[in-house]
């Protein structure tokens, strides 16, 4: 009997958690679609707050369930049935509830209704006013997703939402070019390592017959380069979403959102979203010690990149934005060591503390006459090796130029599908009738 | 620090309208409103059919008669382009328009009439486009690369880590040795040159062995890009312009060398030579991948196209003007070609920037009109100077935010006065507060203050001083260590795990009740260590030489301090009549999350608040040595008179008073009706101030209103914690028994002066010196950020990302940002500040005489300026360089009895009305 309600309990929390948020997001995006003018300010931020709401709440209710509130304690998986199957593919709807699932689901339901709240002042009477909470609606989904998915696709279904309203964020006020020129960087880059995500799913169906999470468990059986794969695509996907070197160029442009959007995105959940990804495959990432190897490698080298940016940069939020660069990448290398716990806690605690900071970011000029002025302070390395501390400081400064050297890379495919597309119009000049 | 003032003071030797379309030229900005925002405010009434015939006839003088083409007068002509025809500011607007037939605004025979004559037509109109002013502009037009995004990325950073005032952790390495030897050092360091600018580096690199002058090192550049000795003053006049905000941030440092933070000189050549040695490469860069010449003048020569006017628009202009004229469409089809040459003529004499120009006259004479008519019908409301002693007065700053709590007060009784005067209240001081570690100059910008006046603690509370600053000196050296530490990599690391949960509570207090959550720790500081009482350092013996550490005077000796009262006192007429209790009232603005948070402070202060003034005032003028002397200078402050100092905050309208402990047990029961109603008046303000913000309800109640205001001021998130001067519209100099009684909508700068004390204009010289540059400048920055806000004002505030201390840029690199943000100005009416003078033609013109400032405002027209005749109250608006009579309307103005029965109808701008209870009726006081 116990066991059942806390499975019903459970079942229906992770259901609501998702399709809260979703259901007000698309409610609303459709009512607007439908030019529903009696929609005000008011009624937008409070339906959609309210899914949120009840977002928080439902991710409560599976962690009370999970903590056997309801009798048993329920954990593993909770299985959907299939979304759709084809031959032997199935893609199943699976949700997995564990401590780690539970701990990211209730931060980032938490902190997006926090930011709802605190919007629905900075927000008045602007014009994307309305967009702004269909897309806090959609992340929030996007996130919930992330947070229980219990297998890849559902994974992959959540990580795209969270990647396509983080790059509408940046984008927020189109009405200038340069949020439109960073929120198209951010997307590509995010494309880009998604392929990652993609395959892997895909390699993991292939060998372990099943994209469910638990089967990752059985990795230990894998070949040594299989393993390692495996482990260096979730690697890259995770680097894209978490900014890390030597994707990290598209994070201080992400700033041109609004500062809640930035607090939620690259203060709290999106910017830690990689990490929960890397905590989820951690099985495959034991077996795997040169790709663990990288993750320790890439998470300390953006640490240090990060921090040293940090002391040079000028500006509020981009200072801040890599600020907690620079703990992601710490996370990350706890993660590649197998220090999970100590990597969820000071994930957690870090996104609390993100969030804050970022929301504060706008009274930087109150606070500093309130605790006056900061001095320049003089690091050890400028007092023993000033050579050093230059050359660190002009790389700093222009961000070891990355954004550029990847420009200078693409280039090349830049190019070939310029010359493509100039002699497709060419050809399609002497085809078309309709042309001169 | 922060002050107001004109955005196109540079243009201000020209007239108005020359200057504005000047400026506007150069910033490509917009100079007045659109003609389809002039059209709004004429379909809603706010402009009238007289209004825009009377601008019209201002302008067209007697050629408004004449015929102009299609058989309509000149005058005729004109109305209809102004009323009928669809904005045709934007080509494509109008095409789409056609295209998809929305707006049918003259029929469809009319246009296709239109567009079948036009089409048979050899010539159309041109369509003047802006001339390319250096290569960018060309290599946009022409479709190739904007070398603006390469090169302003780059040099965003590079000004943003060489102003800086301390935001960042670490300085840029040789900033001491000006920014373009920094720059090149950088490269030197192994800076990796910007893809988009190939060979910069070693450009830069080249200056370090054998350095150059910057001028040199601009030259060089210039004559690379193959810019001629004629275009490079134009040429670099753009190249400075094409980020404004930064140009300008370095000019001001290099004018203001004191003001720059560190070592380090500031030059605007040398932002020049880094630009241009970026710009030179990117250009040719750019250049060379489009197959195009760099040399400028052939690059120029390529890009310069004619352009003509749409057929669409023509088409659109002539059918519109066609339909007012009667024309069928037949006839219109059927025009001849005479007829059609008069009417591009007709066209040519009315171009845009001239049509707005009406429309901006039209848009001011119809509120001009409103409020002399108001003040004409008050006139006769106006009390003799001698009846009853009042029970109360309030002497405020002439802020217009004041107005409403003034006719708040005065509303409550018939027997309390309210005065205006700028907010320092005379006292030129550098004061610091208990709390303040330096002193600073409370006072106008204009003013150096010779003294100095510090707050300190009673000695009887002394232990509390030392006690709340020790907690306070600990508090701030631990939030400044989070603050760095947090952004470091292992403080953050550690500061995560200690601070994160707490961060979290934090967070949750501070969104979900903001007002409770720093009510609440207010109340925990006072009661763990409350504020000790304090005292002043006002007066200090005459003989006495006490300086500061910065050499300045401590104090007042008693000579100074009779004549700072005394001047005041009789600069706003408050010489006889005096009451029991007269309140001081400074103000100042305290908001959260608001980069802008001091330009809602009292400008009279530079930009900080006035209640140090205030109080300092207020105990000078109760010295009884002061009133001795005064006495015998024939100014009679009787002794059951005491004077309070105070601070009003515009924001959560808080109002603080000092030294009441001081004041005599006798004064008690008048100041306790005072105080009573003082703080009803703040609350009805704050009411009134409610009907402005939309999420106000408009049937708030005073007490809800005040709640409400106090949550914004503490809200992280409330981009619009006070609207600060917007709105502002007029200013009234003159005895307020003729303005009194009407309501103004909190629009009305009002400063108090009396004509009938002042002998030749002496006073008025110092009160217009001062009122007029510091209205002109509030109104006029305001006007240009309202126009085109994104131009002159800094855009929304929302993506604002504070940069170095020094100011905000959109986003993560932008321009600097100047000007005031749309939640400042968004329910603004952009006019020129009306000033009515309560004195004579006469009088205005012989302080004109006096203050070449005043003279340019007033014979450019950058203000409105009216003089009322203090004896007969006709009013004469001075224009074309003479004052005309004003001739009253008819209408009558609306009466209600109490202010909330006019404002609390709408949230719209109000015209004025008169408030019957506010009138100082004689004998009132007593039934």
């Amino acid at each position: 009997m116990g066991e059942l309600t806390a499975a019903l309990v459970l079942r229906w929390s992770i259901v609501v958690a998702i399709a809260a948020p979703l259901s007000t997001a698309i409610g609303i995006g459709l009512l607007l679609m439908g030019r529903a003018h009696w929609m005000g300010e008011r009624a937008v931020s409070r339906i959609v707050t309210v899914g949120l709401q009840v977002s928080v709440l439902a991710s409560l209710t599976a962690l009370v369930t999970h903590f056997g509130f309801f009798g048993a304690p329920a954990t593993g998986n909770v299985e959907y049935g299939d979304w759709l199957s084809v031959g032997d593919y199935a893609v199943p709807v699976v949700a997995l509830v564990d401590g780690l699932s539970l701990a990211f689901s209730l931060l980032a339901a938490a902190l997006t209704a926090l930011v709802a709240r605190f919007s629905r002042t900075y927000l008045h009477k602007e014009a994307g006013f309305a967009r702004f909470y269909v897309l806090l609606g959609m992340f929030a989904a996007g996130s919930q997703l992330v947070a229980f998915a219990g297998a890849l696709d559902v994974f992959f279904a959540g990580w795209e939402l969270i990647g396509i309203s983080s790059a509408l964020f940046i984008g927020f006020f189109h009405e200038r070019e340069e949020p439109v020129r960073s929120s198209v960087r951010a997307f590509a880059t995010y494309r880009l390592c998604d392929v990652g995500l993609l395959v892997a799913t895909v390699t993991t169906h292939e060998v372990f017959g099943s994209t469910r999470f638990s089967a990752l468990a059985a990795s230990g059986t894998l070949p040594p380069l299989e393993s390692a794969t495996l482990a260096g695509l979730f690697l890259l996907s995770a680097m894209g979403k978490s900014a890390q070197l030597p994707f990290s160029g598209w994070l201080p442009r992400a700033m041109e959102g609004p500062t809640p959007s930035s607090a939620l995105f690259y203060g709290a959940v999106s910017i830690h979203a990689g990490l929960y990804l890397m905590l989820r495959v951690a099985p495959v990432l034991d077996v795997a010690p040169v790709i663990a190897a990288v993750g320790v490698v890439v998470g300390v080298a953006t640490a240090v990149y990060a921090a040293a940016v940090a002391r040079v940069h000028t500006d509020a939020k981009g200072a801040l934005a890599h600020a907690t660069l620079s703990q992601i990448g710490l996370i990350l290398a706890e993660i590649s060591l197998g220090l999970t716990r100590l990597a969820l806690a000071h994930l957690v605690c870090h996104a609390l503390l993100r969030a804050y900071q970022y929301l504060r970011a706008p009274n930087m000029i109150h606070d500093v006459h309130q605790h006056g002025h900061l001095d320049h302070g003089q690091t050890l390395l400028a007092r023993f090796a000033p050579r050093i501390a230059a050359r660190v400081y002009a790389a700093s400064v222009h961000r070891l130029r990355l954004d550029e050297r990847i420009d200078g890379a693409v280039a090349p495919v830049l190019q070939l599908a310029r010359g493509l597309s100039r002699l497709d119009e060419r050809v399609s000049g002497i085809t078309s009738a309709d042309r001169p | 620090m922060f002050v107001h003032h004109n955005t196109l003071h540079a243009f201000q030797h020209l007239p108005f309208h020359e200057g504005v379309q000047a400026g506007a030229a150069l910033l490509a900005a917009r100079p007045y409103l659109d003609l389809h925002e002039f059209r709004e405010h004429w379909r809603r009434g706010r402009i009238e059919d007289e209004d825009v015939d009377a601008a019209l006839r201002r302008t067209l003088g007697p050629q408004a008669e004449q015929p102009a083409a299609l058989g309509l007068t000149t005058l005729a002509f004109q109305r209809a382009l102004l009323r009928d025809v669809i904005d045709e500011d934007d080509d494509a607007g109008v095409a789409y328009r056609h295209l998809h037939h929305t707006t049918p605004l003259h029929g469809g025979e009319h246009l296709e009439a239109a567009l079948a004559r036009l089409t048979r037509s050899a010539t159309r109109l041109p369509q003047p486009m802006p001339p390319p002013l250096r290569h960018r502009d060309a290599l946009v037009t022409l479709g190739a690369d904007d070398t603006d995004i390469a090169v302003h990325g780059e040099l965003v950073r590079l000004c943003a880590v060489f102003l800086d005032h301390g935001q960042a952790m670490s300085e840029l390495p040789h900033r001491e040795h000006g920014f373009l030897a920094a720059v090149s050092h950088l490269y030197a360091d192994g800076s990796a040159e910007p893809r988009a600018c190939p060979g910069v580096r070693n450009d830069m690199l080249a200056l370090l062995t054998s350095p150059r002058t910057a001028h040199d090192v601009i030259a060089t550049s210039l004559t690379a890009l193959g810019v001629g000795e004629t275009d490079t003053e134009a040429y670099l006049l753009a190249t400075a312009l094409a980020l404004p905000g930064w140009t300008g941030m370095f000019s001001r440092l290099e004018r203001h060398p004191e003001e720059v933070e560190g070592p380090g000189v500031v030059t605007l050549a040398d932002l020049l030579a880094v630009r241009l040695l970026h710009e030179r490469r990117a250009t040719e860069a750019a250049c060379r991948a489009a197959a195009l010449p760099s040399d400028w003048s052939a690059l120029r020569e390529r890009a310069a196209a004619p352009h003509t006017r749409s057929l669409n628009g023509a088409a659109w202009l002539l059918a519109g003007i066609a339909a007012s004229a009667g024309l069928t469409p037949d006839a219109l089809r059927d025009l001849d070609d005479v007829s059609l040459a008069a009417f591009d003529a007709a066209l040519l004499a009315c171009p845009r920037l001239m049509r707005r120009r009406i429309f901006h006259e039209a848009f001011e004479r119809r509120y001009r009109r409103q409020i002399l008519d108001a003040l004409h019908t008050v006139r006769p409301e106006m009390v003799p100077v001698s009846i009853d002693r009042p029970a109360a007065q309030f002497v405020f700053c002439i802020d217009e935010r004041e107005e409403s709590i003034r006719r708040a007060l005065e509303e409550r009784s018939p027997d309390f006065e309210t005065f205006g005067v700028a907010g320092f209240f005379g006292v030129a001081i550098d004061y610091m507060g208990l709390y303040d570690d330096t002193p600073a100059a409370h006072c106008p910008v204009v003013i150096t203050p010779a003294h100095e006046v510090h707050e300190s603690a009673q000695p009887a509370a002394q232990h509390w001083h030392l006690r709340r600053s020790g907690l306070r000196d600990r508090w701030r050296a631990a939030s400044r260590m989070v603050h760095r530490q947090s952004r470091t990599l292992s403080g953050g690391a550690g500061l995560s795990f200690l601070l994160g949960p707490v961060a979290a509570a934090l967070a949750l207090s501070r969104v979900v009740a903001p007002r409770t959550s720093l009510a609440a720790a207010d109340t925990a500081r006072e009661r763990f260590a409350p504020r000790p009482d304090t005292r002043l350092s006002a007066l200090r013996a005459p003989d006495a030489d006490t300086r500061s550490t910065r050499g300045k005077f401590v104090g007042f000796t008693l000579d100074e301090a009779v004549d700072r009262v005394g001047s005041v006192l009789r600069a706003i007429g408050m010489v006889r009549q005096f009451a029991p209790v007269v309140l001081i009232l400074g103000h100042g603005s305290t908001s959260l999350n608001n980069p802008h948070e001091s330009a809602h402070d009292c400008g009279a202060c530079g930009g900080r608040r006035g209640g140090g003034n205030a109080r300092l005032f207020a105990e000078m003028a109760n010295t009884p040595a002061v009133r001795e002397a005064l006495r015998g200078q024939g100014l009679v402050i009787p002794d059951d008179t005491w004077f309070i100092g105070g601070l009003h905050d515009t924001a959560d309208d808080a109002v603080t008073l000092y030294d009441l402990e001081a004041m005599p047990v006798s004064h008690a029961s008048a100041f306790q009706r005072a105080h009573d109603a003082l703080d009803a008046a703040r609350r009805e303000s704050a009411a009134e101030r409610c009907r402005r913000f939309e999420n106000a309800p408009l049937d708030i109640s005073p007490d809800d209103a005040l709640r409400h205001v106090q949550g914004r001021a503490s809200h992280l998130a409330q981009p619009r914690p006070e609207y600060g001067h917007c709105t502002n519209a007029i200013c009234i100099v003159g005895r307020r028994r003729i303005s009194r009684g009407v309501h103004y909508d909190r629009r009305a700068f009002l400063v108090s002066y009396d004509p009938t004390t002042d002998v030749d204009a002496a006073i008025l010289t110092r009160i217009l010196s001062a009122v007029g540059p510091v209205g002109a400048g509030i109104s006029l920055e305001y006007y240009f950020s309202s126009v085109d806000n994104e131009r002159f004002g800094c855009g929304t505030k929302l993506p604002h990302n504070v940069t170095g201390l020094v100011g905000v840029m959109a986003g993560h690199q932008s321009d600097l940002r100047t000007g005031l943000p749309l939640q400042m100005v968004e329910i603004h009416e952009p006019m020129r500040l009306l000033l009515i003078v309560d004195a004579t033609p006469e009088a205005i013109l012989t302080v004109a005489g006096r203050n070449a400032e005043v003279a340019e405002l007033a014979v450019n027209e950058w203000v409105q300026l009216v003089s009322c005749d203090p004896q007969t109250g006709v009013m004469q608006v001075f224009e074309d360089g003479r004052f005309v009579p004003y001739v009253p309307g008819t209408a009558a103005l609306p009466r209600v009895t109490h202010s909330r029965d006019w404002h609390m109808q709408g949230r719209a701008h109000l015209p004025p009305a008169l408030v019957t209870s506010a009138l100082r009726t004689v004998g009132s006081a007593h039934g």
